[in-house]
């Protein structure tokens, strides 16, 4: 815990350097990006999916740090810029601990920050990052929490509340964000987890419906998770201060959330890669957080699982774990759906791309994160089971580019039309909360073509 | 290489001073200015064709029409001075709706409208539903578009087309949705006219409609 506190982050949101928006994007944002791209030498090899390059990964982290000092957070609503002097950034990097606890009772899990190449397997957050029809809503999040590799479940969003959309900022969204919270305890307790480490509740996108689900009795609680955003690229607004605010109050863990572009204004896979890791920067210093959710994305696919990004995913981890401890959960991000051979070779080639790089995990979001019901808990069964796998095994990054690089081969092609699957209640018996027949033994030979590839199962 | 060549190219390459600089050698050169925008709105045009395929990135395209609107300041006094002054393709209100703070996607589908030769007006993020008509209806618009990146935010997006019908006004403009989790489903469960899938289909797609609008109105 450093000495950067809450209210002077306040403090500088109302005083920092006035700027306005196309200033901030025009003569901080873009150059600076420009410039330390070009500073540090940051290529994109498209032969290394999963790069073995320390001193590449180093210079990406020290491109990011430059940025983040030089450029700092843009608060939209007061058009101030907040801005970390370096000392405060050595001293908030030398003092984030070295385990964070979530969870409780049975449940609690010590969460320590992972190496390059480390055994020790990741932390692995179940997550299908849509929505899901209100009816199922309870099954599709006990058959999340059921996953016996979930240390902690961010579990499906609801759209509707008692039959009624749920628009965000409306009594619908209050009274939507208090369901889901209380569907989501129900399901642990049903499935026998009470304490496990729940991210909720993605339902509420405001302030007050982040407000009106703290509980502990029948809510999130403060052995739990939230999300809080930093807007596209290196933004923040009041709204989501209000959040940090009384996260910090409350005490639950703040997961900062962050999506670097690929192709919007950070540019290429290089810059993305710089501008993901300083968003890390951002969580650390303005929001205080306890760990990142990170998921850099391609702006035409909105999946992370091509080849340019798979590249800028490794680097990411890779550069934080060299150079910190910060918390890093890697947010898979698919083209194909539920139900194909697809979704799984993506979702590995993530797994593995994160894991032996030093990061956690953060899946599956299949169908580019976009339609409804659209995600089962098998996607990242697999790949949680194949990041542990490779963590277990000591795999290598080398090792890990050549069997990334032959599943890409596999999908890559397919990225632009990728098949859409099927969704949740046709891939799973939903009442049984158990996957279909026919999905477990697709499965089970995408478990067998990974296993083929060098990947070696403990079970 | 000719003025209004160098003018064309340095407004592909994003240089802003150079553009404004070369646009007004241009004019003191006695050039036919609505020959000139025509020049630039192809030049832009191929620059926003090269980002829909991926070819150049986001800042590449900003910093292109930010050359082409410090070129357009120049040039506008000698485009409304002679008898050549380019028909608008149509007027467009774009925002992102009531509670939804997410504005990239906007802002990318405002640049490559604006290098079609559309004249957009940005109205911000968090835009309630009764402030897109009333805008719309001052500024003459003949297109609202409306973007929503959360699934929570998406609800004002049919909030907005149902005070369009409140007012009776649905049948004025042409009511385009745009943002991540947006579908064609969603576009038709809402009762707006289109999809904006991305930015470059949706300039494409606006082209399209205000064409046949104003086929339709016989001109």
């Amino acid at each position: 815990m450093s000495h950067l506190k809450m209210w002077d982050i306040m403090a500088r949101s109302e005083e920092g350097p006035y700027c306005e928006d196309d200033e901030f994007l025009y003569d901080l944002f873009l150059p600076k990006m420009a410039e330390v791209v070009s500073k540090y030498d940051i290529k994109f090899d498209p032969a290394k999916p999963v790069p073995d390059d320390d001193d590449l990964a180093d210079r990406i982290w020290q491109a990011a740090v430059e940025f983040f000092l030089a450029v700092g957070v843009h608060n939209v609503d007061t058009h101030r810029r907040i801005v970390i002097t370096e000392a405060e950034l050595n001293e908030a990097l030398f003092l984030a601990p070295e385990v964070h606890q979530v969870g409780a009772g049975h449940e609690t899990r010590w969460w320590m920050p992972r190496k390059v190449e480390d055994k020790r397997g990741p932390f692995c957050i179940f997550s299908p990052d849509i929505t899901y029809d209100e009816d199922i809503l309870l099954q599709a999040s006990m058959a999340y929490v059921q996953e016996p590799l979930a240390d902690g479940v961010c579990g499906p969003i609801l759209e509707e509340s008692i039959g009624r959309n749920i628009t965000s900022g409306t009594p619908s969204e209050m009274a939507g964000v208090m369901e889901h919270a209380m569907l989501l305890r129900n399901a642990v307790k049903l499935v026998g987890r009470p304490g496990l480490f729940l991210v909720a509740v993605g339902t509420a996108q405001s302030d007050t419906g982040q407000v009106a689900v703290s509980n502990n009795e029948w809510g999130v609680r403060s052995t739990d998770g939230r999300l809080i955003g930093v807007l596209t690229e290196m933004k923040t607004d009041n709204e989501l201060l209000n959040k940090v605010a009384h996260c910090k109050q409350f005490g639950c863990a703040i997961g900062c959330l962050t999506g670097a572009i690929y192709g919007g204004y950070a540019g290429g896979a290089e810059g993305t890669a710089v501008l993901e890791v300083a968003h890390h920067l951002v969580g650390l210093t303005v929001y205080q957080h306890n760990f990142n959710n990170s998921f850099p994305f391609h702006m035409q696919h909105t999946s992370n699982s091509g080849r340019e990004m798979l590249w800028l995913v490794s680097l990411v981890q890779q550069a934080l774990s060299r150079n910190s401890r910060i918390l890093s959960t890697s947010n898979g991000f698919f083209n194909a759906g539920p139900g194909t051979e697809m979704i799984f070779r993506e979702a590995s080639a993530h797994a593995i791309a994160s894991v032996v790089s030093g990061g956690d995990l953060w899946t599956a979001a299949p169908r580019h994160n976009k339609y409804r019901n659209y995600a089962t808990p098998l996607e990242a069964r697999l790949a949680c089971e194949t990041g542990h796998a490779v963590a277990r095994q000591g795999m290598t990054r080398a090792v890990a580019c050549g069997i990334v690089d032959t599943l890409l081969k596999k999908y890559e092609g397919q990225i632009a039309e990728a098949p859409e699957g099927k969704p949740f209640q046709e891939c799973y018996e939903v009442m049984r909360v158990r996957p279909q027949g026919w999905y477990l033994d697709m499965y089970k030979a995408a478990k067998e073509e990974l296993s083929q590839l060098g990947v070696e199962f403990p079970y | 290489m000719t003025t209004v060549e160098q003018l064309v190219q340095a407004v592909q390459d994003g240089k802003a001073p150079q553009a404004a600089e070369l646009a007004g050698r241009a004019v003191e050169e006695g050039a036919d200015a609505g020959a000139v925008v025509d020049s630039l709105g192809a030049a832009m045009r191929a620059v926003g064709d090269r980002f829909g395929t991926g070819e150049i990135f986001l800042p590449e395209l900003m910093l292109a029409a930010r050359a082409m609107q410090k070129a357009m300041e120049v040039l506008q006094p000698a485009l409304l001075a002679s008898a050549s002054v380019a028909a608008k393709l149509g007027v467009i209100v774009v925002g992102t709706v009531k509670g939804d703070v997410h504005e990239i996607g906007k802002d990318i589908a405002i640049t490559m409208l604006r290098a079609s030769g559309f004249e957009v007006y940005d109205l911000g993020r968090d835009v309630n539903a009764l402030d897109f008509v009333r805008r719309a209806e001052e500024l003459g618009a003949d297109i609202i578009g409306a973007s929503a990146l959360m699934t929570t935010t998406m609800p004002a997006q049919k909030e907005l087309v149902d005070t369009l019908v409140a007012k009776g006004l649905r049948d004025k403009y042409h009511v385009i949705l745009g943002g991540a989790p947006v579908t064609a489903e969603w576009v038709a469960e809402a009762g707006a006219d289109s999809w904006g899938e991305d930015a470059a289909k949706s300039a494409k797609l606006l082209e399209q409609a205000m064409a046949d609008k104003r086929a339709g109105a016989g001109r």
